[in-house]
């Protein structure tokens, strides 16, 4: 009985083995697995376009006018850059020039000057986000439909002079006509909006700015 | 009704087969000859239409008109992007935009599947460069303030701030130098710690008193939050202590509250 039992414990023992020597020849023999077990699938190959964005617009002030309160209004003179994220928002940076004419104290008066020369002159940066609510097309004539947007703009910034800064909101709103895909014509008005004490007393003043630009988009 | 059954099945074999055939080698695409339109730019990439149809719009948004489709098979050259939208030109040289999220199915001339990125949150969790704009808060002063951040590992980046801040009764730019570490980049609201050091540029307003401007050594040390918005942008809010090293008696400390963005390039 007992040398039979045994019996069958090797038997089972060989049996193991063979199988674990032949599933290790197996193993060895790759190409048969991979007949075995690898899918029916082909694996999609997928390439990034190479296509060039354009994102990007740089504006130039072809002419622009700044008003500042009780200071009379003068030539602007600037640019931006902005990124447009999507077709309905984009941000911009923009940079002017101008300068200040004479207060309307220093005009009645007949007194002293405020300010002197070097003090008139003005710079101002900003950061604004733009919202193009009203995109559009504008017709021209018979023939021409060009493509636009009015937009909504808003942001924070800084305007120097008299040797100080002044920190500055600004809100507005342009048209941009598109006259090609890469070249557009922006009409923008803004209110800056800062606070300063030239005449002895805090004053917020609202500003107004027109500039008409070129931009191209790169 | 064998001979019904049989023909159903046999006409839905033949549609699982066609599927099977990529849409460079469909009937349809042999039907277009692939001769690129007169007016094509050089260096525009010509891709073929794989899904039904293609709406092509008038401009560069969805208000805009489609005046034309292009089909299944036919050949299609990209031209440029703008946001979401790409120009293409057909094989008849009229160009149009379409939508990305539309240009799902298209493929180069070898077969192999083209896609137009969009930014996304893998631009926000792997791209090194980043972009920030800041408005704060700098001890009752307002500021505005600028980084450039470049990311070295998963937690570990290095950022060149600067800020013009404009107060009452004086004004300061502050330039800084700052290693951030971020340790669960991964979260939702991922926490992030700062240290730096820089220079504070302060300037009395001219109106008090006639004074003279200072420039301190500055040590930054702040804590932050950031969360992705979408596209390219995240919202960042920090607060940040600095300490000046003046040549005062007594060493000045400022706390900056700031709330802004970050874009990845």
């Amino acid at each position: 009985m007992e040398t039979r039992i045994r019996r069958i414990y090797v038997k089972l023992a060989g049996l193991l083995l063979a199988g674990s020597f032949s599933a290790s020849a197996l193993a060895q023999d790759d190409q048969t697995i991979d007949e075995i077990i690898s899918p029916d699938l082909e694996r999609r190959e997928i390439r990034e376009a190479a296509i060039d964005s354009e994102d990007f617009e740089l504006t130039t002030y072809l002419g622009g006018v700044l008003s500042v309160e009780d200071f009379g209004s003068n030539r602007l003179v600037g640019g931006s850059l902005a990124y447009h994220i999507s077709e309905d928002f984009f941000m911009e940076a923009a940079y002017g020039q101008s300068e200040l004419g004479e207060s309307s104290y220093e005009r009645l008066s007949g007194s002293a000057p405020l300010l002197t020369e070097e003090e008139r002159e003005l710079s101002m940066y900003n950061l604004s986000l733009a919202w193009n609510f009203l995109p559009g097309e504008i017709f021209v004539f018979d023939k021409l439909a060009l493509n636009s947007n009015l937009y909504l703009i808003g942001g924070i910034g800084n305007t120097s002079f008299a040797d100080e800064e002044y920190f500055t909101y600004n809100v507005g709103a342009g048209v941009r006509v598109l006259a090609q895909d890469w070249l557009a014509l922006r009409l923008d008005v803004r209110d800056h909006i800062f606070e300063h004490e030239i005449f002895g007393e805090p004053l917020t003043t609202n500003n107004l700015s027109a500039q008409l630009g070129v931009s191209i988009y790169f | 009704m064998a001979a019904l059954l049989a023909a159903l099945l046999l006409a839905g074999h033949a549609a699982a087969q066609q599927d099977e055939v990529p849409v460079t080698e469909s009937f349809s695409a042999r039907q277009f000859d692939s001769q690129p339109p007169a007016d094509l730019p050089f260096d525009s990439e010509q891709v073929v239409v794989g899904s039904e149809f293609l709406n092509l719009y008038t401009g560069p948004g969805r208000g805009y008109v489609i005046d034309h489709v292009v089909a299944y098979g036919e050949p299609l050259w990209l031209l440029k992007r703008r946001t979401d939208w790409v120009k293409v030109m057909t094989r008849k040289g009229k160009t149009g935009w379409a939508k990305i999220s539309e240009l799902d199915e298209i493929f180069a001339t070898d077969g192999v599947r083209v896609v137009v990125p969009t930014p996304g949150i893998d631009d926000y969790s792997e791209r090194s460069l980043r972009l920030g704009f800041a408005y704060g808060d700098f001890a009752g002063a307002n500021s505005m303030g600028v980084s450039l951040g470049y990311r070295f590992t998963r937690n570990l980046s290095a950022e060149v701030r600067a800020a013009q801040t404009v107060g009452a009764y004086s004004n300061s730019q502050t330039y800084q130098v700052a290693v951030v570490h971020k340790p669960f980049p991964e979260w939702r609201l991922a926490p992030y710690f700062l240290l730096g050091t820089g220079i504070n540029i302060t300037s009395p307003n001219a109106t008090i008193v006639a004074t003279e401007d200072r420039q301190d050594t500055a040590m930054l040390t702040g804590i932050g939050v950031t969360t992705y918005l979408s596209r390219r942008f995240a919202l960042r809010a920090e607060v940040a202590n600095h300490y000046l090293l003046t040549s005062r008696e007594n060493n000045q400390e400022i706390v900056e509250w700031k709330l802004g963005f970050d874009v990845f390039m």
